[in-house]
């Protein structure tokens, strides 16, 4: 009866051996996370005759920044770069107003016919037209090869609505009443009052807004055939998935240069990926607990 | 009788109150019509002939064509491979896919706190936030004929396979990249359900012989089951829905025989093809699936279980 004299606790504590094999798994789970990621860093930093022999796997061979002294000289970028930040800042800006503007009414438990404006903003969640009914009428609406047809019909999310909601209702209603006794109106209430305590659910939707259409690149795929308004998506897309793109053809000048370094296509490639993915993945441990957070709210409704 | 409110007694709610909040939602309300209503009201064309310039909103100038569209579908050349490819890439998802997050987010709950958890986390959540674009670029990149993936089986001996080219592959690189992309962060949902555990309850556990093998079958996974059943019927609801945003980006014509899904040809043959009414029908028939298999699951996880989405 030996295992039954045993101290219980020796159990948990002594399976040391498990503990080796569990931390063993998630550093591997970690290698499969991170590696292409560090293989597509190393890539790009590499000397290009290296690259050229694919030879490069654990750490830089050679180190030569060229692919991207290419990268910023082009114009193209930049444009596709600037084009972002308008679309992520706009967007956002207006995601956030749209969400307190619709939940701010419903968190007044005698508005009337509250009960079918909730189901009316329940509705497109389950249903929606589709890709070519809305793409129709944004033709009709005039919107498209605009900047507003990226902008415009991506501005109001149930999503955040309800998010915000949430955390409206658990403003006590003091604060409200006492706004009420010195005569303001739901509007100034809103925004003087709710809006300036509520940043930390604004903090969650901006965040999620700007990751959202920052990485997003399908609605300008359908709606937006003009480059100039691409946004960095699209660049990357042109260059790296549809390959229409050359790109030692960035400039004339620099055409004989890449030639005369030997860069390759697929270290330019991965260049341009670290490039415009840097700003990503260096902000977003940062705001990790903003995203949670909001997966968390998000799944409470459910 | 008068509108003075008096302290500590709710205030009385006149018509101009309703009046502002309506006011205050005028914006959210006019979006929601004009960019969700109307596109609901645009499905009409699926049962027209439509073309642009005609006015799809007028009952009498429209060509009604009934289910002309739906039929065609349904007979044409592509309808069985499109419901295979998107059935069977999303099932590949399911069924490799849906146990990894739960696997990952028990051993997660095994380590200790401290650094190295919290980089392991913050680690897996990481490819959840890179873009599609970039993800689709890197996999390119490394199923090319040229690319990390033959390095890697040339180095073990094997000759360069056309990984991108080649149908058979095109489901396990799909299916494996949507896995990496999204287990970590499907992760949260199972690890916030543990980390409300009482701790007690292990306790009682150790003290009653349970190892931690069985502390993780009796009390953990326990603990996430609600969680388990909830993201199972989402999936089972959205089993023709694959990603298809994501397979335009990483496949190519030659791949078509297993990759091309009714997303893709509703968004090749419907909009760049601009055959409107068709492609508005094939959308409506998917999503009507999607709804109706979401509604079986829910049926049945109520009926045999206690969780349910409503």
């Amino acid at each position: 009866m030996v295992s039954a004299r045993r101290n219980p606790n020796q159990i948990k504590e002594g399976s040391i051996v498990v503990d080796i094999i569990l931390y063993a798994i998630a550093f591997i789970i970690c290698l499969i996370t991170l590696y292409p990621f560090y293989f597509v860093i190393i890539m790009s930093i590499s000397s290009p005759q290296e690259v050229a022999a694919m030879n490069v796997f654990w750490y830089p061979k050679g180190f030569n920044l060229s692919s991207y002294e290419l990268i910023i000289r082009d114009a193209k970028m930049w444009w596709a770069y600037s084009n972002t930040l308008i679309y992520v800042s706009v967007g956002t800006l207006l995601n956030c107003l749209m969400a307190v503007l619709g939940a701010y009414p419903l968190t007044v438990r005698n508005l009337k016919g509250r009960k079918w404006v909730v189901a009316y903003l329940l509705i497109p969640m389950y249903f929606g037209g589709g890709l070519i009914p809305s793409y129709l009428l944004v033709n009709k609406l005039g919107l498209y090869n605009t900047m507003f047809a990226v902008i415009i019909p991506g501005m109001v999310s149930i999503w955040n609505i309800i998010l915000v909601r949430t955390f409206f209702t658990t403003i006590p209603d003091g604060l409200k009443e006492s706004a009420f006794i010195d005569g303001a109106s739901h509007l100034q209430l809103l925004f003087k009052i709710i809006i300036p305590i509520s940043k930390p659910i604004l903090a969650v939707i901006a965040i999620y807004s700007i990751v959202g259409i920052w990485n997003s690149w399908f609605d300008a795929l359908v709606y937006l055939p003009n480059e100039k308004l691409h946004p960095l998506q699209m660049y990357l897309y042109r260059v790296v998935v549809q390959q229409s793109v050359d790109l030692k053809m960035l400039s004339l000048d620099d055409a004989k240069n890449a030639v005369a370094t030997m860069l390759s296509n697929i270290q330019l490639k991965y260049a341009i990926i670290v490039f415009t993915t840097l700003p990503v993945i260096f902000t977003y441990p940062f705001f990790q607990k903003y995203f949670i957070k909001g997966a968390l709210l998000g799944s409470l409704k459910e | 009788m008068k509108a003075i409110s008096q302290p500590g007694k709710r205030r009385s709610f006149h018509l101009r109150d309703h009046v502002q909040l309506y006011l205050i939602m005028l914006p959210v309300l006019v979006h929601l019509f004009i960019f969700s209503y109307i596109p609901m009201y645009g499905i009409v064309i699926a049962f027209q002939d439509y073309y642009p310039g005609k006015p799809f909103l007028s009952f009498t100038d429209a060509n009604w064509v009934g289910l002309k569209h739906f039929i065609n579908f349904f007979n044409g050349p592509y309808f069985g491979r499109l419901m295979r490819n998107t059935f069977l890439l999303s099932f590949y998802f399911l069924v490799f896919g849906f146990w990894v997050p739960i696997v990952f987010s028990l051993l997660l709950n095994e380590l200790k706190h401290g650094v190295f958890k919290k980089f392991v986390q913050t680690a897996s959540y990481l490819p959840h936030f890179i873009s599609n674009v970039v993800v689709a670029g890197m996999v390119l990149s490394f199923i090319n004929v040229d690319g990390i993936m033959n390095v890697i089986i040339q180095m073990f001996g094997g000759t360069p396979i056309a990984l991108n080219t080649e149908p058979a592959y095109f489901p396990a690189i799909y299916t494996i990249t949507s896995i990496w992309k999204s287990f970590g962060w499907s992760s949260i949902l199972y690890l916030a359900a543990m980390s409300s555990v009482d701790p007690n309850l292990y306790e009682a556990a150790k003290m009653d012989g349970a190892n931690r093998f069985k502390q993780m079958l009796h009390i953990s996974l326990p603990s996430i089951r609600p969680t388990i059943f909830i993201l199972l019927i989402f999936a089972i609801g959205s089993l023709l829905s694959a990603n298809s945003e994501f397979i335009l980006l990483i496949y190519n014509p030659m791949v078509y025989e297993t990759a091309d899904v009714i997303g893709t040809y509703l968004y090749r043959d419907g909009l760049l093809g601009g055959n409107f009414s068709m492609g508005t029908a094939v959308g409506l028939f998917i999503s009507l699936i999607n709804f109706t298999l979401l509604y079986v699951a829910n049926s049945l996880s109520r009926k045999y279980s206690d969780y349910a989405l409503w």
